[in-house]
């Protein structure tokens, strides 16, 4: 019979402890590793996107052959009313003040067509439906979450641009083949919604019983405690879905760039115009992959990073004003 | 004796498990009636059927005659927000709703449709004065409740209630969650409020019952064994398992 005194030896604990160490070195080196593709992109875009408003690009046509540009003034770059004044390839004088405005809209519009429908679905799931309704429910919010953008955008493409050519049929109104700010809000919309539920009905989930028979014991109706106890006890959880939904939406591309329409300049209002985000501005019309128009992305990218900073920080801000004071 | 509560031949059942065994009960307007027994014994179960909180059960299933005020409260026609309005509750754990002191009495008044924000700020005021809170919180109506002591939060709950001007107060264990001079404040006020309203407490401290109760009942094992005036009850228990359980041989 062997006792557990004999295993525990010098030697063996040594051996576990020079295990520990290796372990432990492969934990830190994967963490570094992926905290440093995350500086190694913000250091390229930062380069790429810094280049046009620093260097002197070539520009060439067939006509003039080789000019010299001059570098993007940043100013005219932020506020631009029109994506690219004179010629591309032989100008440099690029704007994405209306896509950063037009972004915000379709972003603020997107929000408010998602967030009720969310809310209202995520209170359906976790306090109105029956068990086994309100599983399915989860899971196919959760399908939603998990469909790749590209199906978004084409679906949008076939469907939500021929709906939005219907409507604008009523008001005799000719669309660009319903590629318009109204298609892009529907579709993004839609991205969203899953986010917004699922993060919301586990807030919703979580709110203490105890509240819910309070408010019940007080001869209040269920709709009462769901709207009024139910929603403002969620209400932190709900409004950190609504941040995450912004931050979806603001980033999304692919889906965007298919219905928008990709505007050329100016904010458009108009639901049955075109229009143009930072991404679609980003992703369309890349012909070369060096050359102004090219690293001119990057710049748009940089600005779009400071657009999601700048909205998660001022949304967090209202958030900590508007419901903080009643966490414990 | 003037009765506000009927019951007849209550039973109660869990899905299989019978809960409430044939439970025959008269309680008395403007009284303070005590529920005690030991853990288990299904008196929190009994007192949620009085304002129709175990509805929300859906394994839980309910027969006998249940009179309130002389009326079928367990009727098809007899509105469950009706009655809920009428037998107000307190529960174990303070559980003010997050929000603001104001709103938190104002809440029950605002849910049945009144707006009037002069009314609304009278009943705030009186249901505050009545559960003795007025004075630690009149300069902070709009802080949130959450920001209170549990003793104030308690006292605030009973202050909700009052603001729906109920014939019954409920309360569930109100200061089992609370230390000794915050229980004592909810022992003064209930005292206090059994002038203006029917009290059912229900609790598990012996103590408690003989010093704020008029009337006990005794539960084991989901029947009523002893029912009768307070004083009565501890002095001469008839029932000697009562007797056993008020001299602290078990439970």
């Amino acid at each position: 019979m062997i006792s557990i005194r004999d295993v525990v030896t010098k030697e063996n604990i040594k051996r576990k402890n020079t295990i520990d160490g290796v372990t432990q070195a492969i934990f830190m080196a994967s963490a570094i590793l992926s905290a440093s593709f995350i500086v190694l992109i913000i250091v390229f875009i930062a380069f790429k996107g810094l280049s046009p408003f620093l260097l002197n690009y070539e520009g060439y046509n067939f006509q003039q052959g080789t000019v010299d540009l001059d570098p993007v003034n940043p100013i005219s770059f932020l506020t631009g009313s029109q994506w690219l004044g004179g010629t591309l390839g032989l100008s440099s004088d690029y704007g994405i003040g209306f896509a950063i405005i037009n972004t915000l809209i379709v972003v603020f519009l997107a929000i408010m067509l998602s967030v009720p429908v969310s809310v209202f679905t995520a209170l359906f799931i976790a306090k109105v439906a029956p068990k086994r309704l309100a599983n399915v429910m989860r899971t196919v919010v959760e399908l939603l979450a998990s469909i790749p953008s590209i199906i978004y955008g084409v679906f949008g493409l076939g469907i939500i641009t021929q709906f939005v050519v219907f409507v604008a049929g009523f008001f005799d109104y000719q669309t660009a083949a319903g590629l318009s700010l109204l298609s892009t809000v529907i579709v993004l919309s839609i991205m969203i919604l899953p986010t917004i539920t699922a993060v919301s009905e586990t807030s919703i989930r979580s709110v203490d019983k105890t509240i819910i028979d309070g408010s019940l014991a007080l001869g209040a109706s269920d709709i009462q405690t769901y709207m009024k106890v139910v929603l403002t006890a969620a209400k932190s959880g709900i409004f950190a879905g609504i941040i995450l939904g912004v931050g979806r939406a603001l980033g999304e591309a692919t889906a965007v760039a298919l219905v928008s329409g990709n505007l050329f300049a100016g904010i458009q209002l108009n639901p049955l115009g075109t229009t143009a985000t930072l991404t679609s501005r980003m992703l369309l019309g890349i012909k070369d992959t060096t050359g102004i128009d090219y690293d001119i992305r990057f710049s748009i990218g940089l600005v779009l990073m400071a657009v999601i900073v700048i909205t998660n920080l001022s949304l967090n801000f209202v958030m900590k004003r508007l419901g903080g004071i009643h966490e414990q | 004796m003037d009765a506000i509560f009927e019951l007849k031949n209550i039973n109660l059942y869990y899905g299989q498990t019978q809960a409430i065994k044939g439970i025959d009960m008269t309680i008395e307007r403007n009284k303070v009636t005590a529920f005690i027994g030991p853990s288990g014994c299904g008196k929190s179960t009994f007192i949620r059927i009085l304002n129709r909180m175990n509805d929300l059960i859906p394994e839980c299933k309910i027969d006998g005659n249940i009179e309130f005020e002389g009326q079928n409260a367990y009727a098809k026609d007899y509105d469950v927000i009706e009655l809920r309005t009428k037998v107000g509750m307190v529960f174990q754990k303070p559980n003010p709703f997050p929000m603001s002191i104001y709103d938190n009495i104002a809440y029950g008044p605002r849910c049945q449709g009144v707006k009037n924000k002069a009314q609304l700020d009278e009943i705030v005021e009186q249901s505050l004065r009545r559960s003795a809170l007025w004075d630690e919180v009149k300069d902070r109506m709009k802080e949130s409740a959450m920001g209170l002591s549990g003793g104030q939060q308690q006292r605030l709950c009973i202050a909700r209630t009052i603001a729906m001007e109920p014939e019954v107060i409920l309360m569930d264990e109100p200061t089992s969650a609370l230390d000794p001079i915050a229980t004592q404040k909810i022992e003064d006020l209930i005292v206090e409020l059994k002038e203006l309203y029917t009290i059912v407490i229900v609790t598990h401290n012996m103590q408690q019952a003989a010093r704020i109760s008029d009337n006990t009942a005794f539960f084991m094992l989901g029947e009523l064994i002893e029912f009768g005036a307070t004083d009565k009850l501890f002095a001469t228990p008839q029932n000697p398992k009562t007797e056993e359980y008020i001299t602290g041989r078990f439970g």
